[in-house]
């Protein structure tokens, strides 16, 4: 753990004590020697699957993969923010990197914790630099509402998390994930239980997000620089089904009636979102509604509880957050040449870039679940473990794998095909940095379909 | 103002709150808050500005006011039970009075009415002193006779304080009313804990002093007084503006920064001792504070240039004021949170 700990926090001299020529080449580096570091995470060496280098920092296999994603997106946050940062003061752009870095450093003692107040803290500690980077950085005015619902609707849900987390601590007398995972089940059977229960789970439920609390997304994705999307995208949103699955470890055996009417929120809303998608004339808000539509299913998938459930979810969220991170990314290349999110104005654009043309086809494939990439196996694990729950969620999933594929290749066929205007003719070839940001983002994601135990949490 | 004249005022405030932590018996206790009182008085005065002289009226009415009840609380006490002593307030119709005298001095709902005016009056500094060194001998009273007092009052007490310092704070744009609002939530969140770990008052009291004195050297150091020209710190200082937008948003509670040390203290006593609902409220009122708290920061912070700026651009001259007690509360009140162990071991 501290292989990695320390050389993000070395990250911050490094940013603030590299001379202006070499800031971006210096960060990058750094923060891939980081990424390769933490891949040696992925070997579970121990039997408990904990493998701690103390009592407090801990990784077990379903935290592994989302720390390797977190470290992994960092060098890719600063690739791709390389453009649009640089023209700005020096001292500037070093901030823009640290509030990056804090970030990294942030979630990564999140998903390490194992006290569950600690988690906690950094949670919460994720949304200073988050809602600085929207507000500070973003490019119109609604930024600051974007800010405002980002952090709000975040807090509402988790300063009821604190009192129920500081409840469990009183009737166990421990927060330890070590040692919760083997306590007896609690004694849960009073209205004041339940309300207990949704106090656990409406913080995670809220950020994952969840249908009907889901409307600070749109906003701050759409507001966010690109890398704030990114991280917002890829990690964030992942805080919250990790947190979940933490969580519902205790939390039996009131899930099985309280859970009823979130999963059906979640379907319903994979079903709502996608059609929004559909109608969407702003690029980044249609993958913003597409994250929404895939964590629904997500949301789906861990409260049902059981191991393919929670194996789908974890696969899912790996496997979305890579892509939701490359869609941004593509958005991005196209809002740096036209300044507008606008999809109209960006559209045939396989004639003039056509190596990008096959970024923007794997990406918009493997949103929509193609096999055998790991999104389906996601996707089908938790199709399949709501069909054993009940038969008729099939038609809630099937009609969402089906718009989810409609809004995809509606993307693609926006973005790509179909005449070129006159106006976009003039535009900047794309840059290396582009191309390489993209590969890094879906090789991963190829390569996962040949080793994707890698992925499967605690159930491999 | 006379240098021998402000050494004597300075002195006796200092006397004031030495004489009422000292004190075992309710007449010098009494003696020390009016001491006080009339050693500010002077203070708040000294710019004879129509609203300064006018603020400091108002604060000495409302002071004098809750020195006298003190002293009639006391006195009933001594004529029902014959003892003087602080410790022994064992009579309920005076251990009421008394509560009430002390939310009166230091400002908490529904007794909190002439704070915000009073702040409003004054200049920075003195504001300083009013926010944080008037409330320490109140509170030493308070902490010694919580256990008598009915805990329903406190716990009304600490709510609608919680309440009113937030939705009073949302409409203002004047800073000082904005300061005076938060110090009457954060005395909120420090009344609702006192009947179960005085410790965690006294906690709470320390972060809010930290915390308040950042703000209001900054805002001195920036010779800001409202949000229009909060805005224009940026060419000022602006290192300063990133460092008071995290200020403020500890003042809000949010972690991992020092302010959120007594939320989650005060959060944890209160589920301890079986009180969730209330530990619920308190917690979600503390957002209505943070509303305008972001909203302070937007206006500094994370809009900054190009931007529209609603007033004239001042003059930027070097500044001449010593920056190291802001550069110390600044430190402080952003990372306090690791220490809270050893915080609490030194309380406790």
């Amino acid at each position: 753990m501290l292989k990695v700990l320390i050389p993000t926090i070395m990250l911050f001299p490094t940013i603030w004590l590299t001379s202006p020529k070499w800031l971006w080449t210096t960060t990058t580096a750094h923060s891939l020697l980081i990424a390769s570091i933490s891949l040696t995470w992925l070997k579970w060496t121990s039997e408990t699957g904990w493998t701690s280098s103390n009592m407090y920092l801990a990784t077990d296999p379903l935290s592994t993969p989302l720390l390797v994603l977190t470290c992994w997106l960092l060098p890719l946050m600063i690739l791709a923010s390389q453009n649009h940062i640089n023209p700005e003061p020096i001292s500037r752009q070093r901030l823009y990197i640290t509030l990056l870095a804090s970030l990294q450093t942030f979630l990564i003692m999140a998903f390490g914790a194992t006290e569950i107040i600690m988690f906690y803290i950094m949670f919460e500690a994720t949304l200073i630099p988050t809602l600085i980077i929207i507000t500070r950085w973003g490019n119109q005015t609604e930024r600051l509402n974007a800010g405002t619902y980002f952090l709000f609707y975040t807090l509402a849900g988790s300063l009821p998390l604190l009192v129920a987390l500081l409840l469990l601590q009183q009737s166990t007398g421990t927060l330890s994930m070590l040692v919760l995972q083997y306590s007896q089940p609690l004694q849960l059977n009073s209205w004041g239980h339940m309300f207990w229960w949704a106090g656990c789970l409406i913080a995670f439920l809220v950020k994952m997000p969840l249908y009907g609390v889901h409307l600070w997304l749109p906003k701050a994705h759409v507001e966010a620089p690109v890398a704030g999307s990114m991280v917002l995208a890829a990690v964030l949103l992942k805080l919250g089904g990790y947190g979940m699955m933490r969580m519902m470890v205790m939390l039996d055996p009131l899930s099985k009636e309280l859970a009823y009417p979130f999963i059906i929120l979640a379907l319903w809303g994979i079903i709502m979102t996608g059609s929004i998608c559909l109608r969407q004339t702003d690029l980044k808000s249609l993958i913003a509604y597409s994250s929404v539509s895939h964590m629904g299913l997500v949301a789906g998938g861990i409260l049902i509880q059981t191991p393919w459930g929670f194996s789908g979810a974890i696969i899912l969220m790996i496997a979305h957050g890579l892509v939701s991170s490359a869609l941004f990314c593509l958005a991005n290349t196209a809002y740096e040449r036209t300044h507008s999110r606008t999809m109209i104005l960006a559209r045939g654009l396989q004639v003039i870039f056509p190596l990008t043309a096959v970024w923007w086809f794997i990406a918009n494939l493997a949103n929509l679940a193609l096999p055998p990439l790991p999104n389906l196996m996601g996707e089908l694990m938790i199709i399949t473990t709501l069909f054993n729950w009940s038969p008729w969620t099939i038609l809630l999933t099937g009609l969402g794998t089906l718009i989810t594929a409609g809004y995809s290749l509606y993307m693609f066929l926006m973005s790509q095909r179909g005449p070129t205007p006159n106006h976009i003719m003039g535009l900047q070839p794309f840059h290396t940095r582009e191309h390489l940001l993209m590969t890094l983002h879906l090789i991963p994601v190829i390569l996962l379909v040949t080793k994707p135990e890698l992925m499967w949490g605690w159930c491999y | 103002m006379n240098p021998y004249v402000l050494a004597t005022l300075l002195s006796s405030l200092g006397l004031g709150t030495t004489l009422t932590f000292a004190s075992s018996h309710w007449l010098l206790a009494w003696m020390g808050l009016e001491i006080n009182t009339l050693a500010i008085t002077p203070l708040m005065a000294q710019h004879h500005h129509p609203r300064a002289v006018e603020a400091t009226t108002k604060y000495f009415l409302t002071q004098a006011t809750a020195a006298a009840m003190i002293l009639f609380a006391s006195t009933t006490n001594a004529w029902m039970t014959g003892e003087w002593s602080i410790n022994d307030l064992s009579n309920p119709i005076a251990s009421t009075m008394f509560m009430a005298a002390l939310a009166l001095k230091i400002g908490l709902a529904p007794m909190h009415f002439w704070m915000p005016e009073v702040l409003q009056g004054l200049d920075l500094l003195t504001g300083l002193i009013l926010s944080t060194w008037q409330k320490l001998a109140p509170f030493a009273l308070i902490i010694q006779t919580a256990q008598t007092i009915d805990p329903l009052l406190l716990t009304l007490l600490g709510i609608s304080s919680t309440l009113v310092g937030g939705w009073g704070g949302l409409n203002q744009t004047q800073l000082r009313k904005i300061l005076a609002y938060s110090s009457i939530a954060h005395m909120g969140w420090m009344i609702i804990v006192i009947q179960y770990a005085p410790q965690l008052t006294l906690i709470a009291l320390g972060t809010y002093i930290i915390m308040t004195s950042a703000a209001f050297l900054t805002l001195k150091m920036s010779l800001t007084t409202k949000i229009n020209t909060l805005a224009t710190t940026w060419s000022k200082s602006p290192i300063l503006t990133s460092t008071t937008a995290l200020v403020l948003l500890s003042l809000g509670g949010l972690p991992p920064l020092t302010g959120f040390m007594p939320k989650w203290l005060i959060l944890q006593e209160l589920t301890k001792q079986d009180l969730p609902i209330i530990a619920t409220a308190m917690a979600l009122t503390a957002l209505i504070s943070l509303y305008f708290y972001l909203r302070l920061c937007y206006a500094m912070t994370l809009t900054i240039s190009p931007n529209m700026i609603n007033s004239t651009t001042p003059w930027r001259t070097q500044t001449t004021q010593t920056s190291l007690p802001l550069a110390l509360f600044t430190t402080a009140a952003l990372g306090l949170l690791p220490m809270a162990p050893a915080i609490l071991m030194l309380t406790t």
